[in-house]
């Protein structure tokens, strides 16, 4: 129970951290100054380390890996998500990415304060070695799709932006932009594979078949199509620009159906996810 | 005509529109619920929308004709797609060996008066450049890389095709039955020629009482006429499925099971255990069935819901039973452990209430097929993401170097890299 404890306090130290981080970035963003930026950046690291320390102290806790429940699975969304938008914020030098990232970590990090954070044994069917393999991998597509939405989101708000020099020099032109959101969503159909494949093989120990047309398998599948699809018109028919962003939202807008809403809407096999 | 045909059908547009149509219809009938009747569906929506349902095989969408007919004209696009680019790649490929027809090929970023060339290639993290002459007798450094990403479109191509190969050979040609019983009790595999035999059955039961483990320990006997009367025993568990004979053998649930003892005139007559959900014909009166609804461990009844379980504990057993004489229910009603059931000269009681185990058996022989496509798809997509062609060359000038690059799905990021790394090799202008 230490252990949990520990996790507790630190699952609220992490979403001050991601707020404060929030707030700077938005401070710089709105101020111009680029030493909020830094802080913003700094303290999203900060978070992150801990939030991997909180995970860790879960998983000890729990005494399995903290990926079995709703709370346990959007906290490490946010984990995801955090992770892959500070990835982007570094390689690409783009500070801005974080002040519209950062509020979508903290939606989904609310979300999880929301959940029961109850430590439950796990079902037969959970018990599985493939667990760890099938839910972190959507973790970092889910985290991959989360920043090609917000990077969407600036392609499409960019285009409605009146000549600005800060602007101009925080965020990438719009070839640019498309570009990092090509890469965010490549990351995320590769992991989501991954994520559909493993989870393949695990049903097909669990439950004797490796597709059964569950409706979190189908809308993983539709997630799945989607951004094929994107990929397929951007890159054969040079649709980039922004009929691809609008894709792109449309993409994460599966994506969050197919974690928050399948779950709300269409039970199924995959219930306890 | 027919090229035009073939064209379409092979066409990166014809796959974009089937892959829509694919999620428009995964999705709309992720909202329906599947394998119902149309008396359910007619509850539930409309007497309209139900006949509509029926009319498209809205029912069991993902095994209608047309969802079958959207699949085969993807797995034509992809084939078509496969076979018309494999020489396309191939020739790109020889053309990126050969200096002289990559010096051809447009290039995505250029910088002139570069004076150290190997530099830059280092910079780009390219090979070491070979050495040849261009047509007009300049020095010309050239070096490709990663040509093998050309192959990743292609090659997830494949692997879906492989994929949709294998669920859909499967489909046709699975094998698969459920047997179910309680220790001691043998069950026919359909018409296998294989006999399992429930050698014992546990559940595991963790301090809070949360079930940690199903287990069933089988042995599996081939008495089919050709069969030799081998046998093979596995213990199966959730997660943790055997292969004996060539099927699979999966614990897939699990429920309750108790004896009923059937008297008449007060001398014993029937013994036999059955699962709940099943029938138990009397033996002289055949027209006389009783019915095992259903088993409450820790039974109470709840006010206005019915009969209840408090717990998975046999703290308060009970039997939920019905009586059918020539097919109409006669009698419906709960029996308790000390309770007799008359009907006319018979007496009906319940005991040993136990867990039966209920076992999927499969065989499914393109299982493996369908693995591979998912594999060779991972790869693919790999290849086609992380695995990016690039080529640089550079040629000599009067002053200094001009070098160009290409980088396949680099686009502005590489143009970036490419100007920085030439900008520090001694670039004196863009």
């Amino acid at each position: 129970m230490g252990m949990l404890k520990v996790e507790n306090t630190l699952f609220t130290i992490v979403m001050l951290l991601y707020f404060a981080s929030m707030i700077l970035y938005f401070v710089f963003v709105a101020v111009r100054n680029d030493k909020a930026a830094k802080i913003a950046v700094y303290l999203q690291a900060a978070g992150l380390v801990l939030h991997t320390v909180a995970l860790i102290c879960r998983g000890i806790g729990a005494g399995r890996l903290p990926l079995t429940n709703q709370y346990e699975f959007a906290t490490s969304f946010a984990w995801g998500m955090c992770l892959v938008s500070l990835i982007f914020v570094l390689r690409y030098k783009f500070p801005v990415l974080g002040a519209f990232s950062a509020p979508v970590t903290f939606l989904i990090i609310g979300y999880a304060a929301m959940q029961s954070k109850e430590v439950h044994e796990l079902m037969p069917a959970l018990r599985s070695s493939w667990l760890g393999f099938h839910v972190s991998t959507a973790i970092i597509a889910y985290g991959a799709f989360g920043v090609s939405f917000v990077l969407s989101v600036i392609f499409l708000l960019r285009d409605r932006m009146r000549a600005h020099g800060f602007l101009d020099e925080h965020i990438p032109d719009k070839e640019k932009l498309d570009m990092i959101s090509y890469r965010s969503v490549s990351l995320g159909l590769l992991f989501l594979t991954f994520t559909i494949v493993t989870g393949a093989i695990w049903a097909e120990r669990a439950w004797g078949s490796y597709w059964s047309w569950d409706p979190k398998e189908t809308w993983s599948l539709v997630t799945w199509i989607v951004y094929v699809v994107y990929l397929h018109l951007r890159i054969r028919r040079g649709w980039n620009g922004r009929a691809a962003a609008i894709f792109a939202v449309a993409g994460f807008i599966c994506v969050i159906f197919t974690y928050i809403g399948v779950n709300t809407f269409l039970p199924g096999i995959h219930s306890y996810a | 005509m027919g090229k035009k045909i073939w064209k379409f059908l092979s066409s990166m547009q014809f796959a974009v529109a089937l892959l829509v149509i694919l999620a428009a219809a995964c999705s709309l009938s992720s909202f329906i619920t599947q394998g119902q009747t149309y008396e359910w569906y007619a509850a539930q929506y409309s007497e309209r929308t139900a006949a509509l349902i029926l009319a498209l095989h809205l029912d069991d969408a993902y095994h209608s004709w047309w969802f079958a007919a959207i699949s085969a004209f993807l797995c034509l696009n992809l084939l078509l797609c496969n076979v018309i680019r494999a020489p396309q790649i191939l020739r790109r490929m020889r053309e990126e060996k050969d200096p002289a027809s990559a010096l051809r090929i447009p290039e995505t970023a250029m910088a002139e008066g570069v004076r150290d060339p190997e530099a830059l290639f280092r910079k780009l993290h390219m090979p070491s450049p070979a050495e040849s002459t261009d047509e007009n007798g300049h020095r010309v450094l050239y070096s490709v890389k990663n040509s093998i990403g050309l192959w990743g479109a292609w090659v997830c191509h494949l692997g879906i095709l492989l994929l949709i190969a294998g669920f859909a050979l499967g489909q046709i040609t699975l094998e698969n039955y459920v047997v179910y019983g309680v220790p001691g009790q043998s069950r026919k595999v359909g018409d296998t020629g294989y006999v399992v035999t429930i050698d014992d059955f546990r559940i595991g039961l963790r301090e809070d009482d949360t079930v940690e483990q199903y287990t069933a320990d089988i042995t599996v006997r081939d008495v089919s006429l050709n069969g030799n009367g081998d046998a093979a025993s596995a213990s199966i568990s959730v997660n943790n499925p055997a292969k004996l004979f060539g099927m699979t053998y999966y614990q897939n649930s699990t429920g309750w099971a108790a004896k009923i003892h059937v008297d008449e005139n007060g001398e014993a007559l029937q013994d036999e255990v059955i699962c709940a959900g099943e029938y138990l014909a009397v033996a002289d009166k055949p027209d006389l069935v009783i019915y095992f609804n259903a088993f409450y461990p820790d039974y109470m009844m709840v006010p206005g819901q019915g009969p209840a379980t408090l717990s998975g504990q046999l703290n308060n057993p009970a039997y939920l039973y019905s009586v059918y004489y020539r097919g109409e229910i006669i009698g419906m009603n709960i029996l308790m452990p000390d309770e007799e059931l008359t009907i006319d000269e018979y007496t009906v009681t319940f005991s040993e209430p136990q867990n039966y185990t209920l076992i999927q058996v499969k065989r499914d022989r393109f299982t493996p097929l369908a693995l591979l496509g998912g594999l060779v798809t991972m790869l693919g997509l790999f290849l086609a993401f992380y695995i990016r062609p690039s080529r640089v060359y550079a040629v000599e000038g009067e002053n200094g170097w001009t070098v160009k690059g290409y980088c396949r799905k680099g686009g502005v990021i590489f143009r970036e890299e490419f100007n920085a790394a030439a900008k520090a090799c001694g670039k004196e202008e863009e």
